[in-house]
């Protein structure tokens, strides 16, 4: 018999959780480090480059890109080109690495810090179903990883928009590829890498063991999604979609898989 | 609040092993409303492995057990609604404030905000850590974690309260107060309280009765008393009679009705009688012989000395296996 999802304990674990990493600072500097740099300083030198400089010419490097990406890119002003390729298509790769950096060091933390701070013990003795404290765990990494990217997006588009605004004389971020990367391709991308370290995390004693082990998963996850990211961007909406579509079916079989292994008796042991 | 009158714990056989390793064999025993049953043994006995196996955390291999009627493998669940846990290490999250603690406790055992807010302002008020409600718990000392661990444990008013080592890392002062909290949790409302602990002292104060285990066998359960009286015949009384007895005397005592052996002490004698009611017929005998008695003190073993009556015996009789 399958037990009702009990939202009221789940909600009370993710505001634990949430509530612990707002006040770690080992935890939150990083998370904010990372998006910063990539959605705010490198932007903006970026603008910064593209207005100080006269004559930029980009030819060498448009020439090695697929004809179809290349071509609207070279019928911009020149001065526009640099901010164009550079903004709106190289960094969307880099992109990927803000929600899964975000939702892998969380969900290291989500079982085997507990272990390593000695409060898993108190957690299962309480009356939450192995399923719902599972959800729990899972959400309460997702969750931060999305607003984390989403939130960094926003300040990319304000950043980028305003810097670029003397070249551009237009607002030209959000693209509609940027708005199937971040609605749809990110979160699948940190639900995918939360399948995997949710339950390697369940596994570990310490989160450092966690992020080691999952390190040999998720490093080369990074990769395969920093490779299907850069085609994502620079072929088709359509291949977008669907890129992101797999994604998702893959974490959901994570996911599903990760809830039917799961269960106290097993975390007790390593306890 | 009613609580049931029926008996709250059966273990029936439980079993349970990691791997190769027997943590727990074949145990079964009992807990009634209302008593402090003393789960005694040193570390490794399988303590706090019977606290979970019977709360539902860990499933047995073998046999089963009721928890107020439920069967904590069947529905964990529906037993930890009605039970609550100090365990070990208090277990509180140090990055959370004493009240957040306890607070999302009381959300995940169902409370609405407010309800659990309450609870968790009556709890700290109770055990004397209302001062430090809005602080982090990373400045606590051991002592205050326990209370506030306590407090989370009790917020729900459970029906059993199984408290693992409550007293280890703490000083002689925090020791004596949290064993006063825990004697006048059981009396309260009839709740159930399984003491799982290696400190014999704190056990002897507080239990009705006590199983002791060793690598994860049951060696003995029962009251104190009733053990005692299955180790040892009579009832040792100290007798005060300002100077050591002499020869004679010791003789007199030895040959008395009811007395089954004496020996002198510095102070006086060392009898064993059969029963309490043998003391003043010894007492009336000696001041009729113009003997002074200055005190008469009966002396039944304490449950550290049942405690280690029992290990001794059980080693004794490994020794006599393995021979």
């Amino acid at each position: 018999m399958s037990e009702r999802i009990d939202t009221n304990a789940i909600r009370a674990v993710m505001w634990k959780d949430l509530t612990a990493i707002r006040r770690s600072k080992a935890i939150v500097l990083p998370m904010l480090l990372v998006p910063l740099l990539l959605f705010v300083f490198l932007p903006a030198a970026v603008g910064f480059a593209a207005r100080a400089v006269t004559d930029v010419n980009i030819d060498g490097f448009l020439g090695r890109l697929p004809g179809d990406v290349a071509a609207p890119i070279r019928q911009l002003p020149e001065r526009e080109q640099l901010v164009v390729l550079v903004n709106g298509y190289l960094l969307a790769p880099l992109f990927l690495i803000v929600p899964l950096m975000v939702s892998v060091v969380l969900a290291a933390d989500a079982f085997a810090g507990e272990k390593e701070r000695k409060t898993i013990e108190g957690l299962l003795h309480l009356p939450i179903s192995d399923r719902d404290l599972f959800l729990a765990k899972l959400l309460g990494a997702f969750v931060p990883a999305v607003i984390v990217s989403w939130a960094g997006f926003v300040c990319f588009a304000i950043v980028t928009n305003t810097i670029a605004w003397p070249v551009m004389h237009r607002l030209f971020i959000p693209t509609r590829l940027w708005g199937v990367m971040i609605l749809w391709v990110a979160p699948a991308v940190a639900a995918l890498g939360l399948g995997v370290m949710v339950r390697v995390s369940a596994r570990a004693r310490t989160s450092q063991e966690a992020n080691q082990l999952g390190g040999a998963v998720i490093l080369p996850l990074i990769f395969i999604a920093l490779g299907q990211a850069t085609g994502l961007l620079l072929v088709a909406l359509p291949v977008a979609l669907s890129v992101g579509a797999v994604l998702w079916i893959l974490a959901i079989i994570l996911v599903r898989g990760g809830i039917t292994r799961f269960s106290r008796d097993r975390i007790a042991l390593r306890v | 609040m009613g609580r049931t009158s029926e008996t709250t714990i059966v273990a029936d056989g439980l079993s349970r092993s990691f791997g190769t390793h027997r943590a727990l064999v074949d145990l079964s025993f009992d807990a009634q409303p209302g008593e402090v049953l003393a789960v005694l043994g040193p570390n490794g006995a399988g303590k706090t492995t019977t606290v979970r196996l019977l709360n539902g955390v860990l499933a047995p291999d073998g046999g089963s057990s009721r928890v107020l009627g439920i069967d904590p493998a069947v529905d964990g669940n529906a037993v930890r609604r009605r039970t609550g846990v100090l365990t070990e290490n208090a277990g509180l999250d140090d990055r959370l404030t004493a009240w957040e603690n306890l607070v999302v406790t009381g959300r995940i055992r169902g409370m609405n905000k407010t309800d659990a807010g309450d609870k968790a302002n009556a709890m700290l008020q109770r055990f004397g850590m209302v001062d430090r409600a809005d602080q982090r718990v990373q400045g606590f000392s051991t002592g205050q974690r326990k209370r506030v661990a306590l407090g989370r444990a009790l917020l729900h008013d459970p029906d059993i309260l199984f408290l693992d080592e409550p007293t280890s890392g703490l000083d002689p002062e925090a020791t004596r107060d949290v064993i006063d909290l825990i004697g006048t949790l059981a009396a309260e409302h009839g709740r159930t309280v399984v003491l799982c602990t290696h400190f014999l002292g704190e056990a002897g104060r507080l239990a009705h009765r006590m199983a002791v285990l060793d690598r994860g066998h049951l060696l003995a359960f029962g009251a104190p008393a009733d053990l005692a009286g299955e180790i040892w015949k009579g009832l040792d009384v100290a007798l005060d009679l300002g100077a050591a007895a002499d020869e004679g005397l010791v003789e007199m005592l030895a040959g008395s009705r009811g007395v089954l052996a004496a020996r002198p002490t510095a102070s006086g004698a060392h009898i064993t009688v059969n029963d309490r009611s043998i003391i003043p017929l010894v007492v009336a005998s000696l001041t009729s012989r113009e003997v002074p008695v200055y005190g008469a003190v009966p002396m039944p073993p304490t449950l550290e000395d049942v405690y280690f009556a029992v290990v001794n015996e059980s080693a004794a009789n490994e020794k006599a296996v393995s021979a």
